[in-house]
Parts: structure tokens; sequence; C-alpha cells
């Protein structure tokens, strides 16, 4: 075991965890501990865009901007958050141009900007170019940006460190602050203790608890589950973006840009469904309301392939050079793992696990709250991982880019403000304990179950039941099932006994927080009697302002058990209207 | 290399033609695979049958292997979806990705082996210790913001940032570095030599209208541009198909003789272009 110490340990190295490192790392001794290479990261799969008001192509301000994002969120957004994203959005894009991030340019040379769904002009009026994009790989060079610099700062990464707990301190008043982080090393199976002021969580999102996801293998959530267990709140949990085009059965996802470019969805008579369900923008609707509405042509038997369960995205009316100049992607991941030919068939698509509303409470200075009021000393979030709440129920596309540049600087920032004023916090005795306890229970477990079996029941216990359709009794059912699971997981047993690069170990670990994190969304969700955003009831199915204008929190129990509380949403302008497109 | 090229043209008929969604499922074969299993200390290729079902890719099997026979078998992987750069590897002796090759390029008959990548140290099995990489990565200088134009103020052509984009692509797999005959079997050659990847990041500064930075001198003296003799491996191999040597290497090679015949060229070049 080896002990580091540090003035402040960020814990993710995708967006959010680099922007913080810049901003740290100026100010503070700085340590970035991530679990992937750090251009791995899942910040990298993001095709559309970013959207600020830069109004380099027309009108805009940022007041706009935070109405959409408010409505987009179906009013569960906090704005006095959402005004702060959009307000630094402007600073956050000239930021990484400076930073040598080569954005699409206008023929004046300036950055170019297009339209993405629910941004418009003058609250609803039509849609408005705002998206910042650089060809369609905006995530990845955003990534490779921010990954540059922090070389050229000399950031210190430790790489392939998987943090598993989360160490805490009283202090003089008894007031539990962060203390440091505890990591598990995975090329050599050694366990590190990095004693820190300040630490702060960008671990990412959870969409692993799904079968169809668009979310890389390792988003299992890790950072709310190590939050969950030292008995702090989880947000919202029960909000989850489902995202209409994923390739059927795999989930891989075609960016939204098809629709944009003018690739329509058909149901097996080849009808184009969205006429019924949007009539006036159609397949451009919100990512919510076409999801539903494929899943429900679906279980209307409209369905299409030899099951009936997907639907197509029609493409074979656009010409050939325009697919291949601006949707490459697509077509590639059309042939390679569907073996289907875009340009003279269509793609069989079905809604995907796409993003995670919910999760660590913050403020907008990202500190993490432990209620509804008081903040943890020394703890920060930003990210996929953290819940300000600047998407409400509903995140707009493009703005999960932004709110890791942004929230991800403010975080950077007040962390290393706290570190530099703050004492190194004395490490609990044996920090190790808990990990060196989980890692040898597993290693040496002689059970009978297995992890990729328990793992693909639940996901498809959440698909079944906790996707774009939910109600009293598919929940409950989910609840029961995943119950059972966890019960059995105390049973798992790994293959892989060794030290070296023991991947078996950490999936079995990263299935313990997944197991965790279902129960509190499925709960969450059952709990919430309405359907808004994300979260769509058919048992109820209007949005009820009147009883559910409120955050869920999540809160776990001294058994385990998931206990509810809720949040007010700060109003600063915007009172709730129905959301209509 | 020929008979590899021969089998990925037939994948390229019969996706026109078989074209079953994987959600059918409807074709199972065995098929038989040699995967390379060991640590530092050494390792051999181990024999497994296993089962492939219609329209899966290599790592797909690879996880099955995992599943039903060798759970302690070792491979990074992150995306599935050939953006992550993670799961790289050499099937059939040919570097890959795993997650990008399907099974269908293959006969059935076929042994298909998946071996680490060769131009880095193992750490187990299938996974390789890369860090050479991040070492040339923290070599090379970032973006240099020109002097005298504000943040907000820059002013660029598309045509000049399409360049640096279709560079911008690389998603670090590293199978351009592994296929380079510079360093592939010349553990000696690496101190010197950056490999592909980071000459071709070299010249995307380079082309960057606004980038105040001198590359080239770098790129000849401390990145090894010389030891490129354009042979065009890294570009076969790149699974963005990334144009690495004509659009990267050879303009840069160009570059930095211009250069040596006369100075002023450089100072020449980077003026006009911010300009523009
Ligand atoms: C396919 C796809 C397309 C998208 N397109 C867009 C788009 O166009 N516009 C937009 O705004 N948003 C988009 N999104 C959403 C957006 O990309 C993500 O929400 C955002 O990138 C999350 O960034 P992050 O920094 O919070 O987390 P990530 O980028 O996921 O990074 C998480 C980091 O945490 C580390 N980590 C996790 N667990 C541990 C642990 N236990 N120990 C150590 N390290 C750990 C990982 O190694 C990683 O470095 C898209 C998402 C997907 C899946
Ligand atoms: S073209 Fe140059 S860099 Fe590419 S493989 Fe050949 S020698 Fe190596
Ligand atoms: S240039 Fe191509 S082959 Fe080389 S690392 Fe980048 S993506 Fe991989
Ligand atoms: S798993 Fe990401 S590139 Fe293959």
């Amino acid at each position: 075991m080896q002990t580091h110490k540090y003035d402040v340990v960020i814990v993710g190295a995708g967006g959010a965890g680099m922007r913080a490192a810049l901003e740290s790392s100026t100010r503070a001794r700085t340590a970035v501990l991530t679990k992937l290479y750090p251009t791995r990261s899942h910040t990298g799969a993001a095709q559309g865009g970013m959207c600020a008001a830069l109004a380099n192509v027309e009108e805009d301000n940022w007041e706009w901007h935070t109405f959409d994002t408010v409505k987009g969120g179906d009013y569960l957004v906090d704005q006095d958050a959402a005004e702060v994203m959009c307000k630094e959005a402007i600073d956050a894009v000239v930021d990484l141009e400076k930073m040598g991030l080569p954005f699409n340019r206008t023929p004046a040379g300036r950055i170019d900007q297009r339209r993405f769904g629910g941004h418009t002009r003058n609250h609803g009026e039509a849609p408005v170019r705002r998206s910042c994009y650089a060809a369609d790989r905006t995530g990845h060079m955003i990534l490779q940006t921010l990954y540059q610099n922090c070389v050229k700062q000399d950031v210190e990464f430790f790489n392939e460190f998987y943090v598993l707990d989360l160490l805490m301190t009283p202090d003089a008043d008894g007031v539990e602050v962060a203390s440091g982080v505890v990591a598990y090393e995975l090329a050599t199976g050694e366990i590190h203790i990095f004693n820190a002021k300040a630490v702060i969580l960008a671990t990412g999102g959870f969409g692993k608890v799904f079968k169809t996801t668009s979310n890389a293998h390792t988003l299992t959530g890790d950072g709310m589950g190590v939050v969950w267990r030292k008995g702090l709140p989880l947000e919202d949990m029960e909000f989850f973006q489902f995202h209409p085009t994923g390739l059927a059965g795999l989930g891989i996802l075609l960016s939204e840009a098809a629709r944009g470019e003018g690739a329509i969805l058909r149901n097996a008579d080849g009808e184009r469904f969205m006429e019924r369900y949007a009539p006036t923008i159609k397949d451009l609707a919100p990512r919510d309301i076409v999801a539903r509405s494929m899943a429900n042509e679906v279980r209307e038997g409209r369905g299409a392939g030899p099951h009936k369960d997907y639907v197509l995205l029609d493409l074979t009316h656009l010409p050939r050079e325009q697919i291949d100049a601006k949707l490459p992607d697509i077509t590639e991941f059309a042939r390679t793992y569907l073996g289907v030919e875009p340009y003279t068939e269509p793609v069989p698509v079905y809604p995907t696990a796409h993003y995670a509303m919910g999760g660590v409470p913050t403020n907008i200075e990202a500190e993490v709250l432990r209620n509804n009021v008081d903040v943890v000393p020394g703890l920060y979030a930003a990210g996929e991982v953290a819940c300000v709440s600047v998407h409400g129920s509903n995140r707009l596309g493009t703005n999960s880019l932004l709110d890791i540049n942004v929230f991800g600087r403010r975080a950077g920032i007040a962390a290393a403000e706290y570190a530099l004023k703050a004492e190194l916090p004395e490490l609990p005795a044996d920090p190790q304990v808990m990990v060196e306890a989980m890692v040898s229970t597993l290693l040496t477990s002689t059970g009978a179950e297995k992890v990729n079996v328990i793992r693909t029941e639940l996901q498809n216990t959440m698909d079944r039941n906790a996707q774009v359709f939910r109600t009293e009794e598919s929940l409950a059912e989910a609840e029961a099932e995943i119950h059972a699971l966890r019960a059995r997981y105390a049973d798992v047993a790994i293959s892989d006994k060794g030290k070296r690069y023991n991947s078996d170990l950490l999936e079995a670990v990263e299935l313990g927080f997944l197991l965790d994190l279902a129960e509190v969304l499925v709960i969450s969700a059952r709990n919430r009697k309405e359907s808004r955003g994300g979260h769509a009831r058919e048992d109820y199915l209007e949005r009820d302002d009147v009883n559910y204008m409120k955050h869920t929190m999540a809160y776990r129990g001294a058994d385990g058990e998931v206990n509810l509380d809720w949040k007010p949403v700060v109003v600063t302008r915007y009172q709730p209207m129905a959301r209509k497109y | 290399m020929s008979e590899i090229q021969m089998s990925e043209d037939r994948s390229e008929e019969r996706a026109g033609s078989e074209q079953r969604p994987a959600t059918s499922g409807s074709r199972t074969y065995d098929a038989h695979f040699q995967v390379w299993r060991g640590d530092t200390e050494g390792g051999d290729l181990t024999d497994y049958t296993v089962e492939v079902n219609e329209g899966e890719v290599v790592l797909d099997i690879i996880h099955r292997l995992q599943a039903t026979q060798a759970g302690d078998l070792a491979c990074r992987w992150n995306c599935k979806a050939g953006k992550c750069g993670s799961c790289s590897a050499e099937i059939n002796g040919r570097p890959r990705l795993m997650c990008m090759t399907r099974m269908s390029t293959f006969t059935e008959a076929e042994t298909i082996t998946v071996t680490p990548m060769r131009a880095f140290p193992v750490i187990k099995d299938l996974v390789t210790d890369v860090s050479f990489n991040y070492v040339k990565a923290s070599e090379v200088p970032a973006f240099a913001p020109p002097a005298g134009v504000a943040p907000g103020d820059y002013r660029m052509a598309q045509v000049d940032v399409e360049r640096s984009q279709e560079f911008r692509k690389c998603i670090e797999c590293f199978l351009c570095q592994d296929t380079c005959h510079v360093v592939r079997d010349h553990e000696e050659n690496k101190t010197a030599f950056a490999g592909p990847r980071f000459l071709m990041r070299v010249a995307e500064l380079d082309m960057h209208p606004l980038d105040a930075a001198d590359r080239q001198h770098q790129a000849q003296e401390e990145f090894g541009l010389g030891y490129c003799n354009i042979t065009k491996c890294c570009t076969e191999v790149c699974p963005e198909h990334i144009k690495i040597t004509d659009n990267a290497l050879i303009p840069m090679k160009e570059r930095v003789a211009d250069r040596k015949y006369d100075p002023l060229v450089w100072l020449g070049s980077k003026i006009g272009r911010r300009e523009r």
C-alpha cells in the first residue's frame, strides 16, 4: 500500500475532470486519478456540439438559452444554475478555442453555429443556430484539447487507477470533511491512499444499468456509488434520458444529426409515424417525445424486423454525397454492426439509454450537498456525475459538453481555493479497510454466481420495466428483481484471482455500484407519480406541478434501505408552462 | 497481407448481400481461435473453440471467451464503437481494433489469431503498456496562442480548419505506432522517433493557421521525421482512415525541406498564413 498527499485530487479525466484540473493545477498541487487513459473517456463520444449564445450567425443571447434549458428540462431545472451555465457558455467556448480547438468556421472566419433540438430564439419563436461544433467530433476534440493542455501544465495523472472509496474525517466541530480517496491500481493490484484537502468527483454517468445504452462499458456510476455508500444523498435519479436513435439491439448512438440532415423514422408499414405524434416538427421533436413515440409504435405492433421490436431510420432518399460528408460515422456503424447499407436500406433503431440527469447534488460552486442546504467541506462534483441541476428532468442536446466545461472549471477553482486555505485533514484510522475487504471478499469467494449473469439480468429488467414507459407494476417488478439480484450478488465469485490487470475483479466491483444505483433509480421513479421529461409514467400521464415540482433526494438508511425526501426547485424568472413543440 | 486483403474484399460483397440485423440472430457456428496468453514473463498462443453469431465482431468473441472459458483473459476496451481507441490488437498479424473487425471478414474454417500489439511491452494477455506514446505526447508542445490577438477575435478559414480536423479525428489507438517498421522491431529507435501519430500531431499544429510556435525544427530534430520513408503502412491500418502519410508526413517533409533550403520560407509562411 502506498500513501500520497495532494492539495486537490480529481477523480475522473473526462471533460469535467480535465477542465477542473486545468484550473486547479495552476493554483494547487493536483493529481488526477482515472480508471481509463484520459483520452479514452466517454466525453470523446459526443458528436453533436456545444451550445453558447455567441450570436456569430444570428441574433441570440444567454437569456434565451436559459429559457430553452429550463423549458427543455420540463421546469425541474434550478434556474440560478442554468443562468450561470448559459452566461459562462460564451467564455467556455472561447477558452477552448484559445487552447487550440479547431471549431468549424463561418465564411467570415468566426466560429460557426448550427441548429440543435430545443434551442430557439426569443422563447420558442423559431430554431436558432447556437451549437458550436468541430466536424462531427466535438466531444473528441474537446477531450484531446483539454488533455494536451493538461500535459502542457504538467498535471499529474494516475492512469488506470480505480477509485473505490471516499475518505471523510470529522473536523474540530465534528463536521465530516473530505480527506481523500482510496484507489486500486489495475496494472499491479496495489491499493493506494490519496490524502487530500479537496476531492473533485468527475466520474461521469451510469448508463450501464440498462442493456440498450449509448454509454461505454465503464460508465458504471462509481462516483455516485461511492458517495451513496457514505450516506450522502443522490438527487433526481429517476430522470434518465433515452436517445431515440440507438442501433437496434446494440444501443450504439446514431447522432441526432441524421434527422437534422433529413432522415425519417418509419414503422413496419413504411409510415412516417412522427407526423401523428408531433405534427409540426415531426422527426425533430425533443428526444423524450420521439423516444416514447417509437416505443409506442413497437408496443402497438407496428415495429419492424422479425420480432417487430424496432423502427427504421430511413436515409435512402438522401444523396450519397450528403451522407458521406455529413454522417460518415452513422454509415460505418450500420455497416459494421448490423451489416446494413444505409444508402439503400433503412437502419433498424430503438431508443437507447443515454444520459443521467440526476446524480450527486451540488450548488453552483460545485460543492457537494449533504442535505438540502449544507455542504460537505472539501468535496466537489462536476459533469454527468453531478446534479446542479441544469438539466432538470430532460437535458437539451449540446448542454452536457457545456455543463462539463462550465462546472468543471468552477469546481477546479473552488477546490483549489478551498485547499489553499485548509490544512491537510488527518486520515481516518485504517483508511484502506473497506476497499481491502471488498477486494479480498471477491478474490476468495467460492460462490456460485457470475458477474455477467447478474449484470445481464439487471440490465434486462431495467430495459423491460424502467425504460421509456414506467408503471407502478413495472417498477415494483424491477425493484423486486433488483433485491433478488443483490442477494445473489453476495454470492458472486470471479475466476481471475491474480493481481495483474484483473478486470474480472473490477467488473464485479462495478456491478455492485450498478445494483445500488438501479435500486435508487427505481425507488425514486416509483415515488414520482407524474410524467415529466425523461420520466414517463403510463399510470400518471400528466406533469403535476402541484405535488411534484420538486427534486427527489434519496438517502441510504442504516440497513441499506432507500429513504426519500424532497428539495425545492430554484425558480428565478420562468414559471412553469405547458411544454409544447 | 494479400490474404487478409482478400477476405476483406469478400466482406464488402457480403455487406451488400446478407444484410441481417444483429437483432435477428440467425446463423451460428463454432470458430477456431488462437489467443496469446501470458504476461511480462512470457506466454504462448492458446487454442479455443468458440461460438460465433451473425453480426458479431472479434471483441464479442473475446468477451464470450471471458464469460465461458477464460475468465482471467485480459483485454482493454470501453466504447465498442471504434471511438475510444482502447481495443487495439493484432488479428491474424494485422493491427486492428477488435470492436470494428467483423467476424464475417473471415471464413468459418479459418483459424483466427489474436495477439497483443507487438511494438509495446505486454502487461497481460492482450493488454500492452502503451506509456511510450504518452511520453511522446507530452513532448509535443501544445498549441501556442498568437500574440496580439485577443481570445474571441480569432479568425480562420474553414479550409484551414478542416486540414487540422482530419488529424484531430485520431482516437489514439496507436495501431499506426504499432505497425510502423521504424520502431516495430527496433526498440532502439524509440527515443529518436516519435512515430506517425505524433509526427502527425506536430504537422497538425504546424498547419494550424494561428499557431505561433516553430514546429518544423522540432519535427525534424526531436521527433525523427527523417526516419520515415513514407511506406504508408500507418495509413493502411488507421481505423479513422486518416491519410497520415499523404496529408501529414509528406507535406511536413516538404515544409522542412523548403526551410532547410531557405529559413525565410518558414517566416514567410507563418506571416502569410496569419493574414488570412
Ligand atoms: C454517444 C454519446 C454522444 C453524446 N453527444 C453529446 C453532444 O453532442 N453534446 C453534449 O453536450 N453531450 C453529449 N453527450 C453527453 C456527454 O458526452 C457526457 O455527458 C459528458 O461527456 C460527460 O463528461 P464527464 O466528464 O462528466 O464524464 P466522462 O467523460 O464519462 O468521464 C468520466 C471519467 O471518470 C473516470 N472514472 C469513472 N469511474 C472512475 C473510478 N471509479 N475511478 C477513477 N476514475 C473513474 C473515467 O476514467 C473517465 O475519465 C453524448 C454522450 C454519448 C454517450
Ligand atoms: S509512412 Fe512513415 S511513419 Fe508511416 S509507417 Fe511508413 S515509415 Fe512509419
Ligand atoms: S492516426 Fe489513426 S492509427 Fe494512428 S493512433 Fe490515430 S487513429 Fe490510431
Ligand atoms: S472498444 Fe473503443 S475502440 Fe474498440
